[in-house]
């Protein structure tokens, strides 16, 4: 029979001490990076030095590695780390951003009514996202109160797409503001209609 | 359910496990939100989402089990492992070292029917088969079904789709209703304990040409998730692959691989560039 069998597992070995690990964030190669990602989280100082060699990480799937540890640090630290680059001018850096903190919203909730006030429109957009992975309590109340204030079409465009996932028949009021805002935006009054359609037709029975 | 109800779960399930549902599977869904609902004393649509949406209790993993198949058996999902003689290996044969094995990880097993098939389709299926030496680990979190997967006895459900040749060929009957794998082919399969999650356990196997990781992904939150793609990602060799199940897509929980499109089967695999990196 061509099937063999080899001995059990090896451990791995350790990966080095933890100043090896953190200067190995900047300087090492593309595989000695993406291993001191992995391993920089579960160090003493690990989160600030993921959150310092984050920004100029150029590496796509190195860069994965540390938003990964920092979403598994998920603490208000890391999320703090990962903030500024919610405001970078690249996209795959801004999109690595956004997904680790939706993968830690909790954690990042007390920071998320100053990312809704921001004043980077792009900043308020991608945090009303960030806002779909928190409980409906929490998140349509800021969704609201944004859509009340907003002033820029594709902000309030990307909360009325959460509020058709989360909202509850409380956000129509706010819906119904805004669409009345925005009346010679034609995009944004059909979004309206359809998310308040699709909230308002919730089966009976006490929710 | 409203037909807006049914679009509201339809896009939170996509984004939240991967599983797509369309309208043609409106039925099908409903009877299972309706079990669930009544399981969870939920009155309305609505406070059952808000129980989904926040997995209070656990209510993400009782309804992705309400929607999937958990029990397993021989050549669940072959159309994989005709994926894996037709294009897989042949792709792997022409980047590995002469005289390699080629390793095989099938994780989680479970009791072990996933294992078994791939050595069972092999032996069968693959017209090089004595030319290379093959390994194939099966790997689980629950120490019990490792337990079962060692002993490899199974009943008639989890042989259903195997011919009476093959069960004739590869397993021993010890009752009426039960057979065992072959002993031969059950001390070529190593079993060993893993969390998928956990880097020190998965790294110690080392690196595979194809790992088989179906239905398990579904389950985690996003942060488990990327640690469990990222373990995936450094147990693949560079240009390895790894076979999801039906439902699930590598792309959307992380950015480290490659989808790629075969006659049978959507794969991922680990980039082979990276190799220099």
């Amino acid at each position: 029979m061509p099937l063999i069998r080899k001995g059990d597992a090896e451990p791995s070995a350790p990966i080095g001490a933890d100043g090896d690990v953190i200067a190995a964030l900047t300087n090492g190669t593309n595989d000695q990076r993406w291993a001191a990602a992995r391993a920089a989280g579960d160090i003493p100082g690990g989160v600030q030095a993921l959150g310092r060699a984050l920004a100029t990480e150029a590496d796509a799937r190195v860069r994965e590695a540390f938003f990964t540890s920092l979403v598994r640090a998920r603490s208000l630290e890391a999320v703090d780390a990962v903030l500024p680059h919610l405001r970078s001018d690249d996209a795959n850096l801004r999109i690595g951003a956004l997904d680790a903190l939706r993968g830690m919203a909790a954690t990042a909730a007390p920071r998320l009514p100053f990312l809704l006030s921001d004043p980077d429109a792009d900043v308020r957009l991608l945090a009303c996202e960030i806002l779909r992975d928190l409980p409906s309590a929490d998140a349509v109340p800021l969704l609201c109160r944004l859509l009340e204030r907003e002033d820029q079409v594709n902000v309030c465009a990307s909360a009325v797409e959460v509020l058709a996932e989360i909202g509850g028949p409380d956000a129509l009021p706010a819906l119904a503001a805004c669409a009345a805002r925005f009346l010679s935006e034609p995009f944004l009054v059909f979004s309206i209609k359809a998310a308040s359609a699709r909230i308002g037709a919730q089966s009976p029975g006490h929710g | 359910m409203t037909e807006e109800e049914f679009q509201r779960l339809c896009d939170f399930l996509y984004r939240r496990t991967g599983m797509l549902f369309g309208e043609a599977k409106r039925y099908y869904v409903e009877r299972r939100i309706t079990e669930r609902m009544a399981a969870t004393g939920a009155t309305a649509f609505a406070s059952y989402f808000a129980r989904l949406r926040g997995d209070v209790r656990g209510e993400i993993e009782q309804f992705v089990n309400a929607f999937t198949v958990n029990e397993t058996y021989f050549y669940r999902e072959d159309h994989q492992l005709q994926c894996l003689t037709s294009d897989l290996l042949r792709e792997r044969l022409k980047v590995k070292p002469r005289g390699e094995a080629v390793r095989i990880w099938s994780v989680p097993c479970s009791t072990g029917e996933e294992p078994y098939s791939i050595a069972i389709w092999l032996l069968e299926n693959w017209p090089q088969v004595d030319s290379h030496d093959i390994e194939i680990v099966g790997s689980d979190i629950d120490t019990g079904v490792l337990e079962a997967a060692r002993a490899g006895i199974y009943g008639k459900r989890a042989l259903m789709r195997l011919s009476p040749e093959l069960i004739e060929r590869y397993f021993e009957q010890i009752d009426d209703e039960h057979w065992q794998v072959l002993e031969d082919l059950r001390g070529s399969v190593r079993f060993s304990s893993v969390n998928l999650v956990e880097a020190a356990e998965t790294r110690p196997n080392g690196r595979f040409d194809v790992i088989f990781c179906r239905n398990v992904l579904i389950y985690f939150d996003d942060a488990s998730r990327r640690v469990a793609a990222e373990n995936l990602y450094e147990n693949l060799a560079p240009g390895g692959f790894i076979c999801l199940g039906h439902s699930e897509s590598m792309s959307r929980i992380s950015p480290l691989f490659e989808v790629r499109r075969y006659a049978d089967a959507i794969v991922y695999q680990r980039p082979l560039e990276a190799a220099r990196g």
